[in-house]
């Protein structure tokens, strides 16, 4: 008896032994993302997917990935738990989060101090990588980008007397003042009309009239689902010519809008890292995954950012020389974020190559900045989408100098 | 447990007994090493947020557990000291030092606002008013660029002491908790003062509170203005603890219904079970991030549960079993004053 109770102890302290071990040779990561929305929670699966599928091919290098997912609900507060969470009691060797701007903004500050390597999955405000950070690397286009090439394609190929009328939520108002100033800054034009209208307005046909009179080439909308749609309507209603080009804000991407604007839609533009209408055989292949995998019928560039996230944290962690055990936890940190800044032209689901580089400036930690250009071919609830132009910005565009 | 209970509670007269401040001299010296005891550097952070819960579960304690009004636009209040705290950092450079008492004394004129419109409405009707308030302070943060909007308020810089900064969250526990404690002893000496006593006459019956010369326009406003007070210090706490980055959606009102619930659970107009719901709540909060989807209808769950049927709360329980031991010590005492009288009388006889 007193064998078999020492043969079990023993059992029992080598099997923890090797518990114990294998926990330590762990590649732990954690994930701190808004989860709140249905597509939401499917860009979380998917990080999640992706790390299991990497497991179950056998890991990198030998090892597991093991991936900790948390909710930030879009909110700062539960963000910078979840990344003081990760870094102080799960010591996690990578951060990735997180979706809003409004929370990686905080995070930033915490993994500088912390001195752990935070890559964005979705995040676009430039500020994010203009604190300074050595830690922090984004995987989505900057903002600075966006508000670049809507100016650069409408000035060259559209024309430079634009109406703007815009809503008084921030993104409308950020997206329509960041426009103007880019168009003032590009080619010294002033906006030929410029209203802003309360964020749940449904009637626009005064303004639109007054901006029919002065025969704009364009007419820039941003606004949120509802009113934007009722607008394009209210365009054509009030006689506002097909020739007058309907230029968008990113909300355009969203499918109630073509639903409810219907034909009213065809020709609107607007831009994004990437589009379903991309015919390249690696889109083709990935708008197919998501859809049998998640059940989305119109697959959106958060999907695809997600994506290539995990593919650049694969090729970090498979460079990196990895310790993996307490006592090196600093130095595999400073290992990961060395890694991810030694990723050159990574080709994935983005539009144009990807690349980081060690300097902690928004020139270096800004990777992708090929931006994509989709306009609507159809409205309605099985609306059509075509790329116009895939436009690569300079490297320090919009950057103070 | 009860000679546990027993010995504390002996431990604490005696205490009270050399200085009545001595207890909570003695609780601060008790939680002075905890940040040492905690295991890494989330669970300080923790112990940091709860200290601002407090704060925060205290003062509305006092609005709604104290003076008995229905109010859901705390967090407005809470946001408004944050706000003014950042504001004053960010774009003045102004140190934490005069951001607090400003910040305080914003809150404190917004709270004088909030109370206004009790003078004339009661219960629910007082509950959507201060709603609309709490929402109309969180749409006018996000609307207004210079108060960040929707990007929010970040570079709000650490308070520091000389060259002494609290930049990190085992520093600025040293800063949290013992606010934490004046505040906490600040309201027991609130609900003690005659003020006290005339938010509990205002709350259990205004008119006759008035009919025996309280003023209760007076008392209702004097009470938001205390609650806002502790709104604007933990909201001026919260903006310059790292990483020093206020947002709206920090005071929407789900950060209200956590709130309530921190209140309710604790039991209404019961300090100290304002205090443990608060630790509690955030605890839970913590412990239970894995099921997020399920968080807030567990919430929601425990509010409908613990008005339905534990309607004081924690601190209801833990203030009935004080009274039942004060009622038996008290019965045993008589008897065994009535059982030394019986037997004199007996020896006198004899």
């Amino acid at each position: 008896m007193k064998r078999h109770i020492l043969g079990l102890t023993a059992a029992a302290l080598a099997s923890s032994v090797a518990l114990n071990s294998l926990s330590a040779a762990e590649i732990r990561v954690g994930a701190t993302m808004r989860m709140i929305s249905e597509n939401g929670q499917k860009y979380g699966e998917m990080v999640q997917d992706e790390f299991d599928a990497i497991n179950a091919a056998g890991g990198i290098n030998g090892h597991t990935i093991k991936l900790s997912l948390l909710n930030d609900e879009c909110k700062s507060d539960k963000g910078v738990a979840n990344a003081n969470k990760f870094i102080h009691q799960e010591k996690v060797h990578l951060l990735i989060g997180s979706t809003c701007s409004s929370v990686s903004l905080p995070i930033v500050d915490v993994t500088a101090q912390a001195e752990v390597p935070q890559i964005i999955p979705h995040s676009t405000n430039h500020q994010i990588t203009q604190k300074g950070s050595a830690w922090v690397f984004r995987v989505p286009i900057s903002a600075r980008y966006y508000k670049g090439v809507v100016a650069k394609y409408v000035g060259d190929k559209v024309g430079k007397k634009i109406a703007y009328l815009y809503a008084s939520d921030a993104a409308a108002v950020s997206d329509a003042e960041g426009l103007q100033s880019q168009m003032k800054e590009l080619y010294g034009v002033d906006p030929v009309y410029s209203a802003q209208v309360q964020e749940k307005e449904i009637d626009f046909r005064s303004h639109l009239l007054k901006i029919k009179a002065l025969s704009p080439d364009a007419i820039f909308i941003a606004a949120l689902q509802e009113p934007m749609a009722r607008a394009l309507v209210q365009s054509y209603e009030v006689g506002l010519p097909a020739s007058v080009k309907r230029l968008a804000n990113s909300v355009a991407s969203n499918a109630p809008v073509p639903a409810m604007a219907g034909d009213a839609i065809k020709g609107v533009f607007y831009t994004a890292a990437y589009s379903d209408s991309d015919d390249r055989p690696i889109a083709k292949l990935f708008n197919s995954m998501v859809k049998q995998r998640y059940g989305i019928s119109k697959v959106d560039h958060d999907f695809s950012q997600a994506y290539d996230l995990v593919r650049i944290v694969e090729i970090a962690l498979r460079n990196a020389d990895l310790k993996l055990d307490d006592d090196n936890l600093k130095a595999d940190r400073t290992a990961i974020r060395d890694a991810i800044a030694g990723v050159k032209d990574y080709q994935g689901l983005a539009s144009g190559p990807i690349s980081f580089c060690a300097d902690p400036t928004p020139e270096c930690r800004d990777g992708n900045r090929t931006v994509v250009l989709i306009g609507y071919k159809k409205g309605g609830e099985d609306f059509e989408l075509g790329i116009l132009d895939r436009v690569t910005m300079p490297v320090e565009f919009g950057l103070e100098k | 447990m009860n000679a546990l209970v027993q010995k504390s509670t002996a431990s604490l007269d005696a205490l009270k007994r050399i200085h009545p401040l001595m207890p909570w001299f003695a609780s601060f010296v008790l939680l002075l090493p905890l940040p040492l005891l905690a295991l890494n550097d989330y669970q300080i952070y923790l112990l940091n947020v709860i200290c601002i819960m407090i704060i925060l579960a205290t003062g509305l304690n006092i609005v709604k557990g104290f003076c008995g009004q229905v109010t859901v636009g705390h967090v407005a209040l809470y946001a408004i000291g944050a706000y003014t705290s950042g504001v004053l950092s960010v774009k003045f450079g102004v140190p934490f030092w005069f951001c607090l008492p400003a910040a305080i004394a914003v809150t404190m004129l917004a709270g004088a606002l909030v109370g206004i419109p009790s003078f004339r409405l009661e219960g629910a009707y007082l509950a959507l008013a201060t709603l609309g308030f709490a929402q109309s302070v969180e749409i006018y943060i996000r609307v207004t660029n210079y108060l960040g909007s929707a990007s929010g308020l970040g570079g709000i810089a650490p308070p520091s002491i000389g060259n002494f900064v609290f930049y990190d969250y085992f520093r600025y526990y040293y800063l949290v908790m013992p606010f934490m404690l004046i505040a906490v002893y600040a309201s027991f000496a609130i609900l003690r003062s005659a003020t006290g006593r005339a938010f509990m006459a205002v709350r259990e019956d205004a008119l006759s509170a008035a009919a025996t010369g309280v003023n209760v326009r007076r008392y209702k406003l004097i009470a938001f203005m205390l609650s806002a007070v502790y709104a604007g210090l933990a909201g001026s706490l919260f903006a310059h603890m790292v990483p020093g980055y206020v947002h709206p959606n920090n005071f929407t009102v789900i950060e209200m219904v956590t709130l309530l619930l921190m209140v309710v659970l604790g039991g209404i107009g019961n300090i100290w079970g304002g205090i443990i719901g608060a630790i509690l709540v955030t605890i839970i909060a913590d412990l239970t991030r894995d099921f997020y989807f399920y968080q807030l209808l567990m919430f929601g769950l425990v509010i409908v549960g613990t008005v339905l049927f534990m309607p004081k709360g924690i601190g209801g329980i833990i203030d009935r079993y004080f009274v039942s031991k004060r009622f038996v010590a008290a019965r045993e005492k008589t008897a065994e004053q009535k059982r030394a009288e019986a037997a004199a009388a007996k020896s006198g006889e004899s």
